[in-house]
């Protein structure tokens, strides 16, 4: 499927459900030079991903609440949507088999230069 | 009138001769009788007489016509004849003869008038008496020349007589004195046999002496052994007349078996009335006459005396004598037998009770060796009867079989270490089981003469086995402490209650819902028992339920008697049971698990295993609670961890949204790294549960999130640290990291930084840190007092200010130092 509008920048959707960690994660989509969408709940990010096809990477929390919440929504979108690059961010470590294919977790707290670089190799 | 005797009359020799024919006083026989009635009706007279002269008397063996036997000499015609061996004396008137004038016959009855005689001699010449013939009247013309013939002739006739007389008597006597000394012969031989067989019982040796010599001698009425006791004698044996007097006590003095044993030698006495040795009253009260008395010697002291008596007088003759000796000796030799049996009999008494009364085993053993001469089994020789309890094998049961038939199957190390100390004569100290009996003993194993051994030995099953379940807690406890999964912990608690307890198999089962199944995880089985691990059905195998319900150990000896499970009791065979104990383990009152002990074969089970068992049930229990704990720790820690993390990142976004009009963004970055820095310092902490962090670990993680690791060279001994000591280290390293990538050896390609520590032993030791810098553009100190982080470098570790910074042309070199006790300290 051809892009319609190459220059426009990437939509990165962004899943978070505390709303100061969201301005932070939408500020790092936007220094790396991505669109924010941003989504408050797992529900909205399904609908949105369902709506925009424009969207190519998924930036999300997996320490939500409802604790399995960001892991089951990452794992959704690798199913129905296999072409989704995913960040995924959360303050325990996870093993390898637990992620989903091309998962990469980032650690909390932010460590910025990590996190822009990381969407920018996905969202170029 | 007294009229006078020949002198031949008295010549010894003569009367010697007379007494050898042992005539006088012998009863009629007809032989001489024949003779005088012969004579009588050859010379035709009334009266015919064969006479012998005595010293005192003359006697006649035959007569006829004449009443008396005997007369003394003054009536004695005959006497005459003997100085006159030659001829026949006749004498026609005896009234007129001078010699026999005066005879009492001749003047008074029978009136004897007329006599001859022929002598009677002896080949030896000497005349015994006449063959005499009598009449009451004179006759002149004496006897025709044919009657003379016919009177000596008769007379030879007579000596004929009694050379054949004596002939025979001769032979009577030897075929007498032979059947005599076979008797004795006998008697001895039985006497002998007799002493054999009472085997040092001294009645029995004295019985067997007085019966002999009563069958020796048989002129004996009584016998008995009088053994001295002080200064009397006790009649120890009696038999015949003596029987009754048993018991006696008689006076060494005054006795004749007194003198007979203090002067030693044997003693004939002819007639107790005239002796000068014995107590009158003694000899009435016997019924004693005559006796023979021995002495019964041993070496040369009289133990006492046998003697033999009799009521007749001078009832014994000399070889009488001799017997008695005889018997005496042989009543010495028993003695002496008896008296060792007995010493022998009271040692061998005295030590069988203390082998017998030991409470120690004993055993006496003798090796048994195969064609080549090695050794392959022992014998049981002896065993004492504690020896049976300490086996549990009836004594004499072993005794004569080898340990391998009483004992199938037993350790080769009770053969071969045995045969060692026959071998080597070494005694050997042993502890060592049986594994059949199921029993342990210490003991000590010396050598006896040739193949043979002694054992002396005490169970140690009892010790041994505390020691066994002793060891098995301290060996659990530390497994315990250092096991952190909880099933590696019940399979280790398995293998250890089933090695301390000689079981055949052991495990740990969990409880499923209301004591329904058993889920049992993996067992330790011995040899040839198969597990059992798997899910179980509480009802297919009995009543067994009531006991876990209520948490009470269920301790079952025979699965085939017990009420509550012998109707389960195939069931249970066929997974190789047949006693059990189930140990439970409990959670908050709930029975949740069970500790399982298995035997294949019948079993009692000791309170203290049982006591044991519920030590160890406690403590895996103890194990299992510490590691849950530990478990929900960890989850505790972790939560702690995300919140604490999530915290600082809300702080991270609160501050950079804050500071988004700030123009200097690497201020902002800055901050944003310290507190990610901290973080990873948490992160090291957090896989410890923060009581302490590797310091090589900390090191890396705070250095990885400034630049690729393969800048870094680390050096030093891996160590922990305590949780203040990582948060100031990844902080000190992170600001040091920060600093050489703006300005020092990091920021150009080829720069390098070695961070190496180590401690010293001052007298307070301590930790030296050291970060030297290489390969940078050219260092330039830096001017001022710096911002925080130059001032967070100069604090130090832990903020001691010990802080070396030089800055040299190739780099920075710093070094910090720390007490090492407060870099290791849990609390700060």
């Amino acid at each position: 499927m051809a892009q319609p509008r190459p220059p426009d920048p990437p939509a990165v959707l962004v899943v978070q459900d505390e709303p100061i960690l969201m301005l932070a994660m939408a500020g790092y989509v936007e220094e790396a030079g991505c669109e924010p969408v941003e989504a408050t709940t797992v529900a909205e990010a399904i609908r949105l991903l369902e709506t925009r096809s424009d969207i190519r990477t998924v930036f999300t929390d997996l320490d939500m609440r409802g604790s399995t919440a960001g892991m089951n929504l990452a794992l959704a979108i690798r199913d129905r949507w296999p072409p989704i690059e995913l960040l995924l961010l959360s303050s325990q470590p996870w093993k390898t088999e637990e992620l989903p294919e091309r998962g990469i977790v980032l650690g909390k707290p932010f460590d910025p230069r990590k996190i822009i670089a990381a969407i920018r190799k996905f969202a170029p | 009138m007294p009229i006078a005797t020949p002198s031949a009359v008295s010549d010894p020799a003569r009367l010697a001769a007379l007494d050898a024919y042992a005539i006088l006083d012998t009863p009629p026989e007809a032989g001489f009788d024949d003779i005088v009635h012969l004579a009588c009706r050859l010379c035709d007279v009334p009266v015919a007489l064969v006479s012998f002269v005595a010293a005192d008397r003359q006697w006649f063996k035959a007569r006829a016509g004449f009443p008396d036997c005997e007369t003394n000499l003054g009536s004695s015609v005959c006497a005459h004849a003997l100085t006159h061996p030659d001829r026949v004396l006749v004498i026609p008137d005896l009234t007129a003869d001078p010699r026999t004038a005066g005879n009492p016959l001749v003047t008074g009855e029978p009136f004897i008038r007329f006599y001859a005689g022929a002598p009677l001699v002896s080949p030896e010449g000497h005349v015994l008496g006449s063959l005499c013939v009598i009449d009451h009247r004179p006759r002149p013309d004496g006897l025709s020349e044919t009657q003379t013939e016919d009177l000596v002739l008769l007379a030879r006739q007579v000596m004929a007589q009694l050379a054949l007389r004596r002939a025979v008597l001769a032979r009577d006597f030897l075929q007498m004195e032979e059947l005599r000394a076979f008797t004795v012969r006998e008697a001895l031989r039985d006497t002998q046999t007799a002493l054999a067989d009472a085997d040092g019982d001294l009645d029995g040796v004295l019985r067997a002496v007085v019966d002999g010599a009563m069958r020796a001698v048989p002129a004996a009425e009584g016998c008995v052994v009088e053994l001295i006791d002080g200064d009397h004698l006790e009649y120890r044996a009696v038999a015949g007349s003596l029987e009754p007097h048993r018991g006696l006590r008689v006076p060494l003095g005054g006795s004749l078996a007194g003198q007979c044993a203090t002067s030693r030698t044997p003693l004939r006495m002819a007639d107790a009335y005239t002796d000068p040795y014995v107590r009158r009253d003694l000899v009435k009260r016997l019924g004693l006459r005559s006796a023979v008395v021995a002495p019964i010697l041993r070496g040369d002291v009289a133990l006492g005396v046998l003697k033999l008596q009799s009521s007749r007088v001078d009832a014994f003759t000399d070889s009488d004598l001799v017997q008695v000796g005889m018997f005496a000796s042989a009543a010495t030799t028993g003695l002496g037998a008896a008296g060792t049996r007995r010493q022998m009999r009271a040692q061998d008494a005295y030590w069988r009770s203390l082998f017998d009364r030991l409470v120690e085993g004993f055993v006496v053993g003798e090796i048994v060796r195969d064609a080549g001469g090695r050794a392959v089994d022992w014998r049981y020789v002896e065993v004492n009867p504690a020896w049976g309890n300490l086996v549990g094998i009836e004594a004499a049961a072993a005794v004569g079989r080898t340990v391998r038939e009483v004992l199938p199957g037993i350790e080769e190390a009770w053969i071969t270490d045995f045969a060692q100390v026959v071998e080597t004569g070494e005694p050997a100290t042993f502890t060592r089981p049986v594994g059949v009996l199921r029993r342990w003993y210490d003991g000590r194993a010396f050598r006896l003469e040739g193949d043979r051994f002694g054992v002396i030995f005490m169970e140690a099953t009892g010790r041994v086995q505390a020691e066994g379940r002793r060891n098995a807690l301290l060996a659990l406890g530390d497994e315990l402490r250092d096991l952190n999964s909880i099933p590696h912990m019940t399979r280790i608690a398995a293998e250890i209650v089933g090695r301390a307890l000689d079981a055949t198999r052991a495990g740990f089962g969990r409880i499923v819902g209301d004591v329904e199944h058993i889920d049992i995880e993996p067992d330790w089985t011995a040899p040839g028992t198969a597990s059992i691990a798997g899910r179980h059905r509480f009802e297919d195998y009995g009543d067994i339920r009531g006991h876990l319900r209520r948490g009470e150990p269920l301790v079952i000896d025979d699965v085939a008697t017990d009420p509550r499970t012998r109707d389960g009791a195939a069931a249970w065979e066929a997974v190789g049971i047949r006693s059990l104990v189930n140990m439970p383990v409990r959670e908050r009152g709930r029975t949740v698990a069970v500790f399982i002990v298995h035997d294949m074969h019948p079993r009692v089970w000791a309170p203290e295993e049982l006591v044991f068992l519920r030590n160890v049930a406690d403590r895996v229990e103890a194990g299992v609670a510490r590691v849950r704990a530990e478990e929900n720790q960890s989850v505790l820690n972790r939560e702690l961890a995300h919140r604490l993390k999530n915290t600082l990142t809300v702080v991270q976004s609160i501050a950079s949204q804050t500071l988004r009009g700030v123009t200097e963004r690497d201020r902002v970055e800055t901050f944003e790294r310290r507190v990610l820095a901290l973080s990873r310092a948490h992160d090291v902490l957090l896989e410890r549960n923060w009581s302490t962090a590797r310091l090589r670990a900390v090191t890396e993680n705070v250095l990885a999130m400034q630049a690729d690791l393969g800048r870094f060279a680390l050096e030093g001994p891996d160590m922990e640290v305590g949780p203040q000591a990582a948060l100031s280290l990844s902080l000190l390293l992170h600001e040091l990291a920060t600093n050489a990538l703006k300005y020092g050896a990091l920021s150009a390609e080829s720069g390098r930084v070695r961070i190496s520590w180590r401690t010293e032993d001052a007298r307070e030791p301590v930790l030296i840190l050291g970060w030297v810098e290489s390969g940078g553009p050219p260092v330039t100190p830096p001017g001022g007092r710096g911002g925080f982080g130059s001032r967070l470098i100069r604090m130090g570790l832990l903020g001691t200010r010990d802080a070396r910074l030089g800055f040299e042309p190739e780099g920075l070199r710093a070094e910090f130092r720390a007490p090492l006790a407060d870099v290791q300290g849990q609390v700060h």
